[in-house]
This record gives structure tokens, sequence and C-alpha cells, in this order.
């Protein structure tokens, strides 16, 4: 046919392709969202494999190592030839001129930093039985000294690796945003969905309502919600009452984008096409309405994130969330409470950046998803 | 070109590439055309062809993505003759020229107001630029033009904002802003598109009016062939970045040589005319402008292609007399045929 | 039931919006007859009711007034504005509608193939997988559309290849009314000639009668049997293409037809003038709506609404003066 001419086999992949392959074509183009993609890739699977990434579990700790800064290592040996990497242990001695007790180097030998060293027990995913983890020490004989630690960013007040803990505090931290998204985006898309399909008395009462819930400031309703929490209940009880109390603030913003969306894509050419066509409405719900705000949702998704991972570090770092032995970002925070930490141990700070640059990267990527959310236009 | 009296602007090879993802699209491929002082020179053509960039182009006021090359010659008051393009695009030379000697109409009146300021502000804010720094006497002349343009109760209007306006009176505020600095050039890019018919014909009247008035020339860009009969002395029909055919508008309607012409022409039914079966119509769609073949760019719709000539040489535009320019080898012959023999 | 029967009977359709506290009277009383097989172009500026007319006749929107008279394919004439949600998914499928807009009537994130399916399979939800894709096969050829291609999505493919689209979607269920909104209006010119030479191939074929609602009054007489004009919500003008454009009967009609740019600068056409704009159908003026801008006006026209009556036989004029005035149109070949 005269109509269509040749195109090339890029033409063609362009013409078949979805919704969703535009949008991932479109943000490729996204430089920045692209790097900051490939950064959460990175923290996540860190969060993953933490058992094996992590050189100590979270009940490890030694009381020697007590707010010790990261452990020195050397590259070179004595005589300043290139080494393999190793450090020294710690041992405890007394000032003789003021009686305390200082901690410092004992050179008088070498433990190595060695990949795939063993360790703690630990099951892989859950699932697979080990106790390798990525790094470790050994002696000059090659055996595992599991006295002695190599601490990169340091120990916290209970001697600690943070570095561990920060992969352990990933778990949480990382997800609960996850979970809590999950949970707003069902409660976002049936009140926001219901308030722009039906409209009037219920669009007027669920939109009441959602500007009282984002009225309330934050802290004092967490402060409120927490104290529903019963006392001493597990981790993963913990857990699940955090994601509760931040999705029930983080839905409301989602609720507007649905009903907003779903107010101007009814007015749309199309749907009123498939309504003369006698498509019911559930059916131009479900196939017409939502893969057209489905976009927006994730996109509205991503840049809320940020606000729960934030959520719940300032929870756990006021005291509302997760409490030690638990470990997430905030209560890693926790330690940089007082001043005098903070001044004499900088390195208590290391958690804060890897809270920022996760709530960059993720505001970079809702950014680059929010340009490619609609490739239609 | 050697300047004429006659001639204000003249464009010569003018191209414009866009960059786009997938490469750099050459929108306007080589235009040439010049404009006489006091004449209409209608550009005709499809979505797509250029005809907008090419306008925008002569104020420089295209997107940072579109780049212009060729030469764009204009009669100015203190510059003389001078390529526009040459230049600097934030200078104060070409303000000089824009929106003072050159000034443009829209499609869409109700976007080139802001909604924030009266009428008579923005009116008078081209006037107290150019023309003089005294703001009762800038009321004045703008009021003056506002009268001009048939609104009446100018003064009233004067403290409008634009939504208290109809479309068809803010397309006559936004006539008034182009004339109040008494441009020589006034490019019109589709100026009655969006009016309703009847308003339409009150907008052509009275630009045809203001034109006697103020003598100027204007550059009148348009799909619609009717509006172009209407208003312009010459018409230039553009396809695919290039001008097919440049003739005066009684000559192009009533012979009209490019296919493509004659397509547009042939595809536009005349009310009092016996209906025909079909109307005619031209095969196809306008390609996109990137990774173009050789030939003509019509090659493709064309139902009086030469295979072998059409599709391997450029026309260029051949005058035929009259006026009348067509870049086709089917109405011209083909200048090459003597090359490839002696090859 | 043969072609020249009674196919739709449009009486008395009121419909008006509330915005605002205000009530707009956006269609105000309009009849009009419609046979099947013919066209009846339904034209007016902006503003003036015609799209939500032609949205009450395919019961888009609910109008507050009046009936559409529907003699339907079976023999039974039924008011599609009345009817029950049974017998409307009888004949829902039988009164279709093509979108002006080429680009927001067509679902970006569905295939074109699902597309044109999805009346098939809301209307026969136990039509058999082949025989689904034999009808969309067939529709989309009849429609010009590469049947290689309807696996693609629309951004592949151009405004009049689109419309094309919207065609085959409204064909695929068998309508016998279709209802064309400004179908050509967003198009090129070279596209909408094909477009409407589509259109009127799909007519000799299938038998379609057709309500072509447009601004353009050369499109409008090209393809249609009979013409409507409409301003502020009223049809003031409604008879036989010819009659109506060589010897129109009202004030309207006359400035509306010569203020339609002619393609050939030979023609010097002279404009009757119609000053003013277009008054606010919100609050419009009293007596023949028309008054504040036609230059026959009298004391009469001001305070008495005009009739709508048939003047000469299939010649409908709302006009207090349209028997003693002489108006100008086209004249003919």
């Amino acid at each position: 046919m005269a109509f269509f001419k040749k195109k090339t086999a890029k033409d063609e992949s362009y013409y078949l392709a979805s919704q969703w392959v535009l949008m991932w074509r479109k943000l490729q183009k996204h430089k920045l969202a692209q790097f900051s993609l490939s950064l959460l890739l990175v923290l996540y699977l860190g969060a993953l494999f933490a058992d094996f990434i992590a050189p100590y579990g979270l009940e490890e700790f030694s009381s020697l190592y007590k707010n010790t800064a990261p452990t020195k290592i050397y590259w070179e040996d004595e005589n300043g030839d290139f080494s393999r990497p190793y450090v020294y242990k710690l041992k405890k001695v007394n000032d003789k001129k003021t009686w305390s007790v200082i901690i410092t180097e004992d050179t008088s030998e070498k433990y190595y930093i060695d990949l795939f060293v063993e360790g703690g027990e630990y099951k892989l995913l859950g699932l697979i039985p080990s106790n390798l983890h990525l790094y470790g020490l050994v002696n000059e004989a090659g055996e595992v000294d599991r006295s002695v630690r190599v601490n990169i960013f340091g120990a916290d007040s209970t001697g600690a690796c943070i570095f561990s803990r920060i992969l352990f505090g990933a778990r949480v931290s990382l997800t609960i945003p996850f979970v809590s998204a999950a949970i707003s985006f069902v409660l976002g898309i049936l009140l926001g969905g219901i308030s722009g399909y039906f409209g009037g008395m219920v669009d007027n009462i669920i939109q009441r309502i959602i500007e009282v819930l984002s009225a309330i400031p934050s802290i004092p309703l967490w402060m409120a919600l927490s104290a529903a929490i019963p006392p001493g209940i597990s981790v993963s009880a913990m857990y699940l009452y955090i994601t509760i109390i931040l999705s029930f603030i983080g839905w409301t913003g989602l609720a507007r984008v649905v009903r907003g969306k779903f107010i101007a894509l009814r007015k749309e050419d199309f749907v009123m096409a498939a309504k003369l066509a006698g498509v019911s409405d559930f059916k131009i719900i479900i196939k017409h309405l939502v893969p057209g705000f489905l976009s927006y949702l994730i996109v509205n998704l991503t840049l809320g994130i940020p606000g729960s991972i934030l959520g719940e570090t300032s929870m756990s770092y006021l005291g509302l969330g997760m409490k030690a032995p638990a470990t997430s970002w905030g209560v890693l925070l926790k330690e940089t409470e007082d001043l005098v930490s903070v001044a004499q141990c900088p390195w208590k700070m290391i958690p804060l950046v890897f809270v920022i640059i996760t709530v960059l990267a993720y505001n970079f990527l809702g950014d680059g998803l929010r340009d490619a959310a609609d490739p239609y236009k | 070109m050697e300047k004429t009296n006659d001639v204000i602007l003249s464009i010569k090879d003018l191209k414009v590439n866009i960059r786009i993802d997938e490469g750099t699209l050459t929108a306007v491929r080589g235009v040439d055309f010049d404009i006489r002082r006091g004449e209409t020179l209608g550009l005709v053509g499809e979505s797509g062809c250029g005809k907008s960039l090419t306008s925008k182009a002569i104020l420089g006021i295209n997107d940072k993505k579109c780049k212009a090359e060729g030469e764009i010659n204009f009669d100015a008051d203190d510059l003389g003759w001078v390529n526009l393009l040459s230049l600097n695009p934030r200078g104060k030379e070409i303000r000089s020229v824009r929106g003072k000697q050159i000034s443009m109409i829209f499609q869409e009146p109700m976007v080139a107001f802001s909604p924030m300021y009266t009428i008579g502000n923005q009116i008078n804010e081209a006037t107290l630029l150019h023309i003089t720094k005294d703001k009762k006497k800038a009321k004045e002349i703008s009021l003056g033009v506002m009268k001009k343009v048939g609104i009446a109760n100018a003064e009233k209007r004067y403290d409008q904002y634009p939504h208290e306006f109809s479309g068809g009176m803010l397309q006559r505020a936004l006539i008034a802003m182009a004339l109040v600095c008494n441009p020589k050039l006034l490019i019109a890019d589709e100026p009655t598109t969006a009016l309703d018919v009847t308003i339409q014909a009150q907008i052509l009247e009275l630009m045809k009016e203001l034109q006697k008035d103020f003598g100027m020339s204007i550059l009148f860009i348009t799909h619609d062939l009717g509006t172009v009969a209407r208003m312009c002395d010459r018409v230039a029909v553009m396809y695919l970045g290039r001008i097919v055919e440049t003739a005066p508008a009684t000559e192009i309607y009533k012979n009209p040589q490019h296919p493509y012409t004659q397509g547009l022409i042939g595809s536009v039914h005349k009310i009092g005319t016996k209906a025909q079966e079909r109307l005619f119509s031209i095969e196809g769609t306008v390609p996109l402008a990137l990774n173009l073949p050789a030939g003509c760019g019509f090659y493709e719709r064309c139902h009086r292609r030469i295979e072998g000539v059409c599709n391997v040489y450029d026309p260029q535009l051949v005058d035929v007399g009259g006026g009348h320019q067509i870049a086709c080898f089917a109405c011209t012959g083909c200048p090459n045929a003597g090359k490839e023999e002696n090859a | 039931m043969s072609k020249g029967d009674q196919i739709l009977d449009i009486q008395h359709v009121h419909m008006r919006f509330a915005s605002k506290g205000l009530v707009v009277k956006a269609v105000t009383d309009v009849s009009f007859p419609v046979m099947e097989g013919e066209t009846i172009g339904i034209v007016g500026e902006s503003g003036c009711g015609k799209t939500t007319l032609g949205r009450c006749i395919v019961r888009a929107y609910e109008p507050s007034e009046g009936k559409v008279m529907y003699t339907a394919a079976d023999g039974q004439t039924i008011d599609f504005l009345q009817i029950d949600k049974a017998t409307m998914k009888k004949y829902r499928k039988e009164i279709q509608m093509i979108f002006q807009d080429p680009y927001s009537s067509l679902d970006p994130r569905m295939t074109v193939y699902d597309i044109i399916k999805e009346p098939l399979v809301a209307n026969f939800p136990k039509m058999p997988k082949k025989e689904i894709e034999r009808r969309v096969m067939e529709i989309a050829e009849k429609v010009g559309l590469n049947t290689t291609y309807l696996k693609r999505y629309p951004h592949a493919f151009s405004g009049g290849q689109r419309q094309r689209i919207g065609i085959a979607r409204a064909l695929v269920i068998s309508p016998r009314v279709i209802v064309c909104d400004e179908a050509v209006s967003a198009l090129d010119v070279s596209i909408q000639a094909q477009v409407i030479n589509l259109l009127h191939d799909l007519q000799k074929e299938l038998g379609l009668t057709y309500l072509f609602i447009s601004h353009d009054l050369s499109v409008v007489e090209y393809i249609s049997d009979k013409v409507g004009v409409m301003y502020l919500g009223k049809m003031v003008e409604f008879a036989e293409t010819r009659s109506l454009f060589s010897h129109p009967m009202h004030p309207y009609t006359e400035s509306l037809l010569s203020a339609v740019p002619v393609a050939d600068p030979t023609v010097k056409s002279e404009r009757i003038p119609l000053e003013g704009e277009i008054p606010n159908p919100a609050n419009p003026p009293s007596g023949c709506h028309f008054h504040t801008r036609c230059r026959f006006c009298t004391e009469k026209c001001k305070r008495e609404v005009p009739e709508y009556q048939e003047l000469e036989p299939g010649h409908y004029v709302a006009c207090h003066r349209a028997q003693e005035l002489t108006l100008r149109g086209f004249t003919y070949e």
C-alpha cells in the first residue's frame, strides 16, 4: 500500500512499543535518573546480601573496639614496599602519665585482609547456610582470628562494625518505604478511584478527610500512633506497625493524583468512544483509566519513597520506631544524638551519608520518571 | 541577490535543522523567496512542511533545538541591507528589527497575551520600547491603533484583561500590538485558523485595509487555500521544507503546474461547482524529513513521477515566465538529461 | 426497510447545562428528520451547540427534553433517549460516532487491533476469537489500513491514518447511523480529501446514514444531502443542500455563506457584513437570538421568538421576515 512506507527495523520496534517500553526508552535518556537507578540497585543488592557482604553479624561486637575509629589499613610493609592490605590488632595500654586506658595498635602481628573468609554462620537469602563473608582477616599463617576486627567505617558504642550495621539497617530502612508504598498504593487507588468515579458527596467526604489528614503535622501524628503500639513486641511486628503508620499518611497524596487523573481521563474521547461502543463502566476503568494513570502513580510513589525513608529514620531517631538491637539507619543515627559523640566519633555520621544518597537517588529517579511518565506528549 | 529598491526581504537558501533524539532533522531544506514592498506573499503548505519554522527563522525566535543556516536579508532602517542570521540573536540590532520593523501575529491569540496584564498594558509595551518613552504619548498611540483595528470602545477596552475579550477581538488586539510600531513586514502565522468563518472574514478584511493604510508587506502563512486566494498577491507552495511552486495568486489557481499544488487545489471542493463523484486526493502522507532519499521530496506521492529522474536529481525552481516558478522535472523537463548523455 | 425511509426523527431536543449557577441552553428545541442512507450536515460557528446536539443524539449526554425516535433495523421504532438498559444494549451499537481529534480519540496504550476489537468484544462477548479476527481484518482493509500493522500502537500512525482507525472502530459493529463530529477538521487538506472519499465510499457500500457536524461549509456542501444551520443552540434553517446554498432564507445563513473563503482569487466574493461577535450562550438575546447581528432586524424580532416552520417543501426556517427577504447564496453551474 502506498500509505505505508518501508521502515527500518528500528522504526518498527518503536511502533510496536507499548507504553512501558516507551517510558523505559525515555528514562534511558535521563542520565542522572539512570545513574540513580544503578546506585539504588547497588544499595538494594547490598541489603539483600548483607549477611555475606558484612564481615560481622548483628550480635558480633567486641568491647575492645567500642567507639573506635575506622581501622587503619596498611598497603606498605616496613620497607615501604607494596604489600597486600593488612591491619594491626588493638591493645589496651595504660598511659603512664594519666593512668587512663588508651587503645593503640599492636604492631607485633599483621592481619591480612582476605576475600571470602570464614566468619559467623548465616543463611544466605534465608535459604543457603554459609559462613563465608566477602572479606575478613587472616593472620600470617592464614588462619582466621575472630578477635581481631576490621571496621572500615569504625565502630559504635557497643563495639559493632558500623559498616555491617548499615547493611543490616538498610534491610529495614530501604524496604519499609516499599511496603508502606504498597499499602498507600492500594488505599490511594481505591479511595482516589471512588472519589473520582462517583464524584459528588462521596468525593467531597473523601477529599475533606484527605485535607484533615494532611493538615496534621507528621511528628505529633507519629507520636500519637506509636503510642498505640503495644510495648515489648517483636522486631517484625514493630516493622509492620511502622509501615502502617507511614502509609497512613502516604496514601492521601496518591489518592489525589488518582482522582485528578481519573477525572481528566474520563473526559478523553477514547473513553467516550468505548462508552458508545457499549463497553461496561467496569471494563472502561480497568482497560482505559487504570493503565492511563498507572504511570503517574508510579512516579508519585517513587517521589514519595524518600519521604517514607526519612519518616522511618526520623521515627527511629526519635525513639518512636525501631529500637536497638534491631537496626535501621534511624537507630544508627540515634548514636549521634549528643554533640560530644559527634565531635569525638565523626564516623558515626556515615549512616547519614547513606540516607542522603538514597533520598537523592530516589528524587532523581522520580524526576526522570516524571519526564517519561507520559510518552505520548 | 542584488538588492533592488522593491525588495524588503530576501531569503536565500534557508535551512533549518532541528536536533531530535534520532538525529538531525532538516525541516527547512533550502528555501528562497523575496518579499516586495507592500505585497502579500502567501506561504502555503500542510502541517510539518516547515512554513512556520521559516517565519520564525526570520525573527530568530526558533527553539533552541533549531539551527538556521543561509541568508535572510532584510532592508532594515538603520542597518541597511543586512543578513539577519549574521546578527547576534540576543543582540541590540536584532531587537531593533524584531517587533519594530518586523512583527508577527500568531494563530492562538489567547496564548499570545499574558493573562496577568491588561490589553492596553501589553500593547503599550511595544510602544514604550520602540517609539516613545513618554507614557502619556504611548497610551495615545496605542489607543489610536486599537481604534484603527476596529476595537470599539477602545478607552474602556484598554483597561480590560484578555479573558474579557472574545477570540476575534483578541486577534484584533494582537494585530494592534503588531502594528503599533508601523512595521515594514508583518508575519501572520495562521492568523485566522482558530477563528470562526464569519470572524475570519472580518479579520482578513481588516488586514487588507490596514495594509493599504500602513503600506506594509505581509508574509501570510496558512494551510487554507481559500484564505490565500482572498489575501495574497503571490503564493509560494511549500512541501517538505522546500518551495515547490511560486506564482502570482491568480496564476496559481488558474494554472497550477506542480502535481502537489494541483492536488492541493483539487482536494478542496468549491461550493457551487458540480460535485464530482470523488474529491481529488493526494495519496499517502508527508514523510518525516529525516534521512530523506535523494531526489524530489514529493516523489513517493506523485502521480507524474519519472523514475530514474525524479528520484535521482533534486528539482530546483525554474522560471516559466510571468513570475511563475516550478520545481518539478515533469513540468519543466529534466535539465540533467543532457549531462546524463555526456556521462 | 429500504433506503429513503425515515431512520431518525429528532424531536424538540433541549440540552441545558448548569454551570456556576447559570443555566446554559446549549441546544434549544431542535427538530429534524433523517432518512436512511442520507447525509445530514450540521453547520454553525463555535458555541452554536452542534457538537452537543451530536452527543445528545448518540446519547453521550442525556438531553433535558425531547425525543430521538429511531427506527431500528428490525422495523421497531423506539425513543433512543428513553429505552432501558437491556434494550439499549441491543440498539446502542447501531448509532456510532467518529471524533474530531484523531489523537485523543484512540487510547495510546492499546494496539490498533485491540482498539478496533473492543466494540466487538463488548457487544458480542461470546464471539469466537477467529471470528473477531476475521471481522477486524475485514474492516481494517475496508478503511484502507494495512492489516500487517495492526499490532502497532497508535503513536506509529499519522493523523489521517488514526482517523481511519477511528472509523474502523465505529464500523466494526455494523452501525446504521454515524455521527461524524468534525471528523476531518483536524486533518491536512490533502488528507481531508482522502478521508472524505473514504466516508463516501463506505456510505455507498454499507448504506450508512451520516450526521456530519462541521464548521467547514465547503466540506458540508460536498458531502451532505441536507444541511441544518445552527446559531446559539437553535436550528435556524434546514433544507436540501442545493436549496440552502443557492437560496438561503435566513439572514444568518446568508452571512455565513458569504464568509466562506473560496479558493479562487478571481471570484470577488462580496461579504455580507456580519458585525459583532456571537453573544454569550448563557445569556442569549431576547426574541430572535440573531437580532443583535441581523441587518434586517425589526422591533418584532427583538420581542418575539420566530417560529421554526416549513416555508417551502423541505425548507425549514426560523425567521419572522423569511418570506419577504430575497437573500443571496451561491450560484450553481
